[in-house]
Order: structure tokens, then sequence, then C-alpha cells
């Protein structure tokens, strides 16, 4: 290294042609000086601890909150169980507080708020691989075809984004993996998902690795070479970092930081971290986000299925009622759809690892607010639940009825980068039965 | 490669009457027997540009030429996709002699980082548009085993049939990647052989007739005709490796069905009956599109593919040197000559039609000689030219270059040499391919930084989460860091560097060019108003890796 210091310095001294450096520092501090710094944030500290207002709060408009769960969930575990049929294995059904509808009995709290929940047990799919059904019931598509299709949460993000919202319009808590397959595709990377592995505290790379002011600093000093470099199109640039630096110093980030709840609405939640992602998901629907999808992983149940399944539903089954009725009791469930929803659902036969295997043809997802009327099951599957019985629903239905009670309309075509039209979605009609 | 074809009197004759097809549709190359040297040609690119471009369009003004700080940086990340090093910069611009630029292209070229450079786009060329994510595991063959044919100056034909005929090991055999990434499904691989190779959309026939251009439906299920006997196997474990292989089969081809298995499949494609989707669809026999060249029904895997590759990279295809010219000349002038730069036609007409089919005449003509082509259009002044702002639609091409954004491994290694680390260390040791290229830190970082190569360039801005990784990450502290011994910036400080100095080697390091005076002024002020001389360092580096001249090459 030190030889190449000595040529650069060298160099430099030939270029200058003698003009000594004092001199042209004299001549150019004041110019430079005045150089104009990117707009700051210029209230109180680095995210200051403010109260929201109720203004601000009202600044939102209709939201999506996605309860992915990642392996194909077992249908017959949770909301089309088959107590009395050798399929139903060893679950047992409960009732809930709607009369003749009954669940799993690994649903206990969601059995206290069914009156809000509209079960589907009809849904029909045509994939049973988990990366290409993943990106079914992502994007109503099957991959191929050389389009790189929009994840719902990207299109729901360039639909319905609130303009004023400083926090990100789609946000995805866990699956760092699945960034292919919930990406904004042809909409571009501005519609991917802001990604948060841990949740319950301040995203990734949310937080200055220095102290504030001179975080600030920085951003000026870099601000001020930028355009003493005399570069041009930094327009964009400077926005960007605009954005990115107002968002991490906004209070609204407080929406990820679970611990500005009471005690009593954290524990409502429960303790797994999937109950705190549900639980920031409320705080940011109610700051303005318009998309939130939730990842439980581990539903890929080919053996123990019984045991696991349960599990599962200890760390599902509490947040997802406790975000129903905390959505509810402020007012947010009528703007915010609630969707759960796997790749596919598991064979009724039970496999001789006591497990159930990938299974398209028969599932169950569950949705809730959004104008959906709670209280309902739609469809029904055969007694050992090998096939759906009557209403089914295709994943396309699903995607139709998602985008009506977002009042998005799913039949708005994209241009592909080769100018090719691609609908939002490409068939199925909204299940009218849910809604009103 | 030559194939061993029993056409029937019909198929001959259908192949006869393709031949004056394909000379209509694709226009044929004003083929030259013999390349002219790189010079030579360059020359000529310049003047048919200035004769149908700049000399018919009042509204040209051309861009001067670039300095050397902006070339030699241009360059560097144009053929080895790394920075010069500050002694590099040095010596360029106190090199006096007049062909130093040409010089410079003669010696990179034949830096193994070229190689590696190139092969790592291609890779991404094939790998952003797969539909399984597990095709990731065949990455880092594809890289390894493109660095050694571009390295080798393999002909792009040969490393084109190279793909189509490939079989063996996803992870052995980087061939099989195009394959493994469209998880061998005729109708995938047919769609990307076109697009990637012969720079034709023709997949959005699949379902319909095309809906701008000429192809029919029946032309791309014929083109898939040629891949329904290649499937890949899972062949289990062996010494904890995963075994997928790729491999034709005659007699029960292998399949991917719709519950998550593989199973026997039919040995021929078929065509879906639109109107009863439940039907097996028509037989399709293996048609050549572009040639009209056709195979019979029952044809052998090793025969459609040798066939397949064989008519593709033939020189009376004009597609396949055009593809090939117009994506490289995009990359190198910021501007192709169609845009999408894989989607050529068959009708649309390029920004210069006469310099197109030059550059991929001589292209063809030198048996696709990939190092010549680049030594051309890297000695043009098309090339040379100051970058400016992406052209109006009504401003004509290539009057100035224009800046590309850096590709992710292009920003990883420059982190890396700035950290003073083997940008590779550290890979994790799992003999799972797939882990090891998702779970280095190259690897994460290519999942944030990463874009579709084929991507419209105009679309591709920075992101939030790139801005933050910037700004906030571990790794940017640590590239940052005067305290760790082995970065750059603690180096310099160790050696004892006045002020001046070091806001020149930043500078250096990070953009490869000399502060202006505007520039020194403020780096110095900011050190002198910094009471921690080391933190006031490190807030400079910190700027400059978040200014966005650190993204983009002029």
């Amino acid at each position: 290294m030190d030889s190449q210091l000595s040529h650069s310095v060298r160099l430099t001294a030939h270029r200058r042609g003698g003009v000594g450096r004092r001199d042209f520092l004299r001549t150019l501090l004041p110019v430079a000086g005045a150089a104009a710094g990117w707009q700051l944030p210029t209230s109180g500290g680095y995210r200051d601890v403010l109260g929201l207002h109720a203004a601000e709060l009202q600044q939102r408009g209709k939201a999506c909150i996605v309860l992915w769960m990642q392996g194909g969930p077992s249908q017959l575990e949770t909301f089309d169980p088959k107590p009395g049929h050798a399929n139903g294995g060893e679950t047992k059904a409960i009732d809930t507080n709607v009369a003749g509808i009954q669940l799993a009995d690994n649903l206990p709290h969601l059995a206290t708020v069914a009156d809000r929940l509209a079960v589907v047990r009809s849904l029909t799919g045509r994939e049973g691989e988990h990366q290409r059904a993943t990106y079914l019931m992502h994007t109503s598509y099957l991959p191929g075809g050389g389009v790189r299709y929009p994840s719902l949460g990207s299109v729901v993000a360039s639909e319905i984004k609130q303009p004023n919202c400083e926090l990100p319009p789609y946000v995805r808590f866990g699956g760092g993996r699945n960034q292919a397959i919930a990406g904004g595709g042809l909409l571009g990377t501005t519609f991917d998902p802001f990604i948060v592995n841990v949740a319950g505290r301040s995203p990734e790379n949310t937080t200055p690795t220095t102290e504030p002011t001179r975080f600030r600093d920085r951003l000026q000093l870099a601000a001020r070479l930028q355009s003493a470099s005399g570069m041009s199109d930094v327009d964009e640039h400077r926005r960007l970092y605009e954005q990115a630096s107002q968002m991490i110093m906004s209070p609204h980030m407080q929406a990820f930081d679970t611990q500005q709840e009471s005690t009593e609405v954290r524990e409502s939640y429960g303790t797994s971290s999937f109950g705190a992602a549900c639980l920031a998901a409320r705080r940011l629907v109610e700051r303005g986000v318009s998309f939130v999808e939730v990842e439980l992983n581990g539903w890929d149940t080919h053996d123990n299925n019984f045991v696991r399944v349960g599990a599962l539903c200890k760390q599902m089954d509490q947040p997802f009622a406790a975000l129903l009725k905390d959505l509810g009791s402020r007012g947010l469930l009528d703007s915010t759809l609630v969707v759960w929803m796997g790749e596919f659902g598991r064979t009724p036969r039970i496999n001789p690892r006591g497990g159930r295997d990938h299974f398209p043809r028969a599932f169950s997802a569950a949705l809730a607010g959004g104008g959906i009327r709670g209280g309902q099951v739609l469809g029904s599957t055969e007694a050992g639940g090998d096939a759906v019985k009557d209403r089914p629903v295709s994943e396309l239905d699903l995607f139709r009825t998602i985008y009506q009670s977002l009042g998005i309309n799913a039949k708005k075509e994209n241009m592909s980068s080769i100018g090719r039209p691609i609908k939002i979605v490409d068939g199925g009609e909204p299940v009218t039965e849910l809604f009103g | 490669m030559k194939s061993t074809v029993r056409r029937r009197a019909l198929g001959t004759s259908v192949a006869l009457m393709g031949l004056v097809l394909g000379v209509r549709l694709g226009g044929n190359l004003a083929t030259a027997a013999e390349p002219v040297p790189p010079r030579q040609a360059a020359a000529e690119v310049d003047r048919l540009l200035n004769e149908e471009v700049f000399r018919v369009n009042p509204a040209t003004q051309l861009a001067p030429r670039s300095n050397d700080e902006i070339f030699l940086r241009r360059i560097y990340l144009d053929l080895v996709g790394e920075h010069p090093s500050p002694a590099e910069i040095s010596a360029f611009a106190l090199d006096p002699s007049t062909d130093k630029r040409a010089a410079l292209v003669d010696r990179l070229i034949d830096d193994p980082r070229y190689g590696r450079n190139w092969a790592r786009y291609w890779r991404d060329v094939i790998m952003y548009r797969r539909t399984a994510e597990q095709a990731l595991a065949s990455a880092a063959a594809a890289e390894k085993y493109l660095t050694e044919q571009f390295n080798r100056n393999v002909g792009w034909d040969e490393i084109a049939a190279a793909f189509v005929t490939a079989s063996g090991s996803v992870f052995e055999n980087g061939q099989t990647s195009l394959y493994m990434a469209q998880g061998a499904d005729p109708n995938d691989v047919a769609s990307e052989v076109s697009r990637i190779f012969l720079g034709i959309q023709i997949q959005c026939a699949q379902c319909h007739d095309h809906p701008t251009d000429r192809w029919k439906r029946e032309q791309f299920h014929e083109l898939a005709a040629f891949f329904p006997r290649v499937g890949l196997r899972r062949a289990g474990f062996a010494a904890q490796m995963p075994s997928i292989t790729l491999e034709g089969n005659d007699s029960a081809p292998l399949v991917r069905r719709g519950m998550g298995t593989f199973g026997t499949g039919s040995q021929e494609h078929f065509m879906p009956d639109l109107k009863d989707p439940s039907s097996p669809g028509k037989q399709m026999t293996p048609v050549f599109f572009a040639n009209g060249k056709q195979l019979s029904s029952g044809s052998t895997d090793a025969d459609r593919r040798s066939s397949l590759a064989e008519w593709l990279t033939a020189v009376d295809n004009p597609w396949f040197a055009k593809a090939f010219v117009n994506r490289v000349w995009s990359e190198l002038v910021g501007e192709g000559f169609y845009e999408p730069i894989d989607d050529l036609g068959p009708d649309r007409t390029p920004s210069a039609p006469q310099t197109l089919d030059y550059l991929a005449a001589q292209f063809a003509a030198s048996g696709y000689d990939v190092k010549r082509l680049f030594r051309t259009i890297l000695r043009t002044a098309a090339y040379g030219r100051e970058s400016r702002s992406r052209r109006a639609p009504d401003q004509p091409p290539f009057t100035a270059n224009v800046a590309q954004r850096l590709r992710a491994d292009q920003l990883y290694d420059v982190f890396a040499s700035l950290m003073g680390y083997d940008p590779d260390a550290g890979m994790p040791q799992t003999p799972n391919p797939l882990q090891r290229f998702n779970n280095g830190a190259r690897g994460q970082f290519n999942l944030l930084f990463g874009y579709d190569p084929s991507a419209r360039r105009e679309d591709l801005t920075t992101t939030i989460p790139q801005a933050l990784t910037l700004m906030n990450s571990q790794l940017i502290n640590r590239v940052v860091s005067a305290r760790t011994p082995s970065t750059d910036l603690s180096k310099l400080i160790q050696a004892g560097k006045d002020d001046e100095s070091i806001v020149l080697e930043l500078y250096l390091l990070c953009l490869a060019r000399e502060p202006n005076e505007a520039e020194y002024a403020a780096c110095l002020e900011h050190l002198k108003s910094t009471p921690d001389r080391a933190a006031g360092c490190e807030d400079l580096l910190w700027s400059l890796l978040n200014s966005k001249e650190f993204l983009y090459r002029r």
C-alpha cells in the first residue's frame, strides 16, 4: 500500500501544476461550505418518542394482513377436522361461539372469535410442490413463461399504498429466502417486501451504527460531497436517501417495537415470535402500511403430524385470535382484510410415519375483516376429506376475493418488460357469498 | 456435432422452404469471409454510426472523449469487474503513450478476472429467470464452467451448443444450469434457449399466436418438441452431496409430476388443446422456427438436441450473432441496438441496423470470437465517450456512453478489497451446493444487490433496503472502520499520511479518481472540524460509499 500511496501523491503534485494546497483551500472553502445539504428531518432527536396523534392514525386506507403458513398446513388439524373418520386421526372438533361451526381442538382461541371468521373448506389448487405452490399462492400464477409475476403484497402496495406513509407499504416478517417468490416482479424492486427477520424490535439496518448526531453529520457530508462532485442525475438517489433516512428517524418506526404496547396487549398475543409479528402487523397497519405478511414456517409435517401441528397451532392460534379482537376493538377490522393460508393442504390419509403429505386438491383457508362476513363456513369436503364436496374455490377465486375486498381491480393489466399485458389475476371469480 | 438425422421426404421440403423463409425473417448477415482486425472494425463501426445515425440527425451532439480516469474505471469494471488500484490509476495517468487504452484492453482481456466477471454476468442471465429456487444449486458450477470458457476464449457457438446438449451432474457440469433453472420443463427450456441465444421471445406464443410478432403457437411448441426427452433425476445423496443429474432418456423420459414427485413422461411433446385442456393435445415434431429445419418424431434425445445446437449456432441463423452482439454492446456502451436487449424481433427495427449487421457479420466470420468482439467494441469512439443520462426517445442513440449500475459481485468485491479480506473467505463449509451459494456473505449480498441483467436498466433504481444496508449494516461498518487493522483506511492512518493524502487515497479507492477541488475542500474542512481524526476519516469513507457515483460505472 505504501508504494501506491507515494505514486498517488506524486501524481497529485504533478497534476496540480504547482498550485499550493493552502491557496486553493482558501479560495474554495466558502463555495464548498455553501453547498446544499440534503433535507434532513429536523425534529428533536433521532427516532423521537412521540405519541401518535389521532389524526395521523386516520390517514390510512384499506390494508391486508396475510398469515402465511409455510410448508402446507393440515386442514384436518385446523379448520376442517374430521372426527369420527379414520382420516381424522386423534384430532377432535370443538364448538365455537357460532352455533353449528366447529374447529379442530388445536384452535381454542380462534373458537372464541369464529363470529369474525369466514372459513373456506373447499379450496382446490393445482400444484403440490412447495416452491411452485408458494409462488402460485403468492402471485396467482405458476412460475414460467418468462414473466416475473408480482406477489399479492407487491400488487397491493402498488395499487393502494398510502402516499404520505413514511413506512414501507409492504412489510414481510420472515422468509428472506422467499424474496424471489414474494417480490415485485414486473412491477419492479420498488415493490419488493421490506423484510424483517426478527419481529418485535427495530428491523435490520434501521439503526445507525453511530450516534444520531454523527449520523446526521454523515448524511450532510455525503450530500455536500455529492453536490461538489458535479455529477448529474443524482436527484433520484438524493430522494431515496432522504426517504430512507426519514423513515428510520421517523417516530413511526416505533411500529416495529412491540415493547411500546402495554403488558396486557402483549400478553394477549402470547409469547411466540409469530405473536410479536402479528402485534407488529397491527401496529404497522394502524400507521398506514398497506400489506403485511407474517410467516409461520414448519407445516411440512410428513411425519409426527399430530404433535408437530399441535405445537404450531399453539404458536398460531392465540395471536391470530388476538389480532382479530385487537383490530376489531380499534375499529380497524372493517378496513383490514386478514387472510390465513399456506401453499396447499395435507393428505387426509395418514401415512405410516404418522404424517400427512402434500395435498392441493381440497384444503382450507380463513378470512376475516375487510368486508368479509364472519361466522360462516363456505364449502365442504367429503366425509374423509379426499375431495371438495360443494362450492369449490380455486386459488384464482381466492385472489379475486382478496382483491375485491381491497377495492383493487383484478382485471387490470400491467406490462411485462417486453410489453406483454399481464392481468393481476387471469381468470376466476370473486366468492360473493363471503361478503356482506 | 454432426447430426445423423433421417429426414422424411416431407420434412426435407419443409426444411427447404424454411431456409428461404429464414432468410426473409432474420435478414441475412452480409457474411464477411475474413474478419478484419479489431482496430479496423472499430473504425468501421464509428463510420457506420456516423453515416446512419449522427449525420442524418440534426439533433446529434456527440459527447467528448472521456478522460483517462473515467475510462480507466470504466474499462476495469467492464472487463475484470473490479476497480483499478491506486497504483494502476497513477501509472495509467502518467503513461504518455498514445495507444495506452488499446494496450490496456489487451492486457485486461487476458486477465483471468475477465472470464470470471462475464461468467457471473451470464450466470445471472440464466439464474434470474429460474422457476425454482433449487436451481441456485447449479449457479456455482455455471460460473466455474463459463469462467473457463471465456478465459480460454472458446467460441460463443461452442458454449451455446454445450448448454443445449448438456448432461450429467448439475453440480459439476455448469452447462446444465439452463435446464436446471427451468426444471427441465420443455416449454420453459424452449423459451429460455430462444430468449438467451436468439433474443427472440417466442414464449409469448406458448398460449396464443404472438400478439405483435409473427410467431405462431405451433412454432413455439415445435421448438419445445426438441426437449421432451431430457429430464432431471434425483439420485439421492452420495457422500453427503445431494445428487441431481440431467439425462436424456429415449424410452422413459423423466418429468416433474403435479404432486412434487418425478415420474415418467411422454417421449414426444404435445401442444395443449386450448378448447379441451384435459385432452393430450397435438403431438408436435421438432422444427426450428428460425430456419424451418425439422426432425421426424421418434428422433432420439441426442439427435434432437445436437441438431438444435447445430442449427441454432449456424452462420445462416442471423439471430444468434445479433443477440450476443446486442447484449455485449449494450453492456459496454450502455444502450442496446434493440431494447429490451433480449427482444429482437422479427418485426422490430434496431436503432442502427447497418452497424449491428456489420458487428454481427464480423462476429460470425470470426467464428464467434468473444474476445475479438470485446476488443472491437472497446476500441470504438462510441464506447470511449463520456457518459450522459439515458437519452429521450426522440434523441439520437450512441452519442454518449450511459452510466451502468454495478452488479452485486462487483460491489461486493470492492467492499471486500476495502476490508482487506478475501471476498470468499468464510464460505460455509456445507457440502450442499445450494446452501453454499445462498448462505455465503456474497450470496446474501447478491440477494439484496443483484439484478436481472436482462432487465431494462432505466427501471433499476436503488431500493430502500439497499440504502439502509449501505448506511447502517455491519458490513459497511466493518468496511469503513479505522480501527480494524486489515482495512485500507486503518492502513492509511497507520502509515501516518496527512489529511490531503488520505482524502486523495479514499477517492482513488472508492471512485478511482482524484477529488476535484471543491471535494478536497469539503473533506479537509470536515477532517479539521472533527476532533477524532480517525472518526472523521470514517465519515469520509462512509459518505463516498453512499454516493451515487460509487454505485455506477460512468
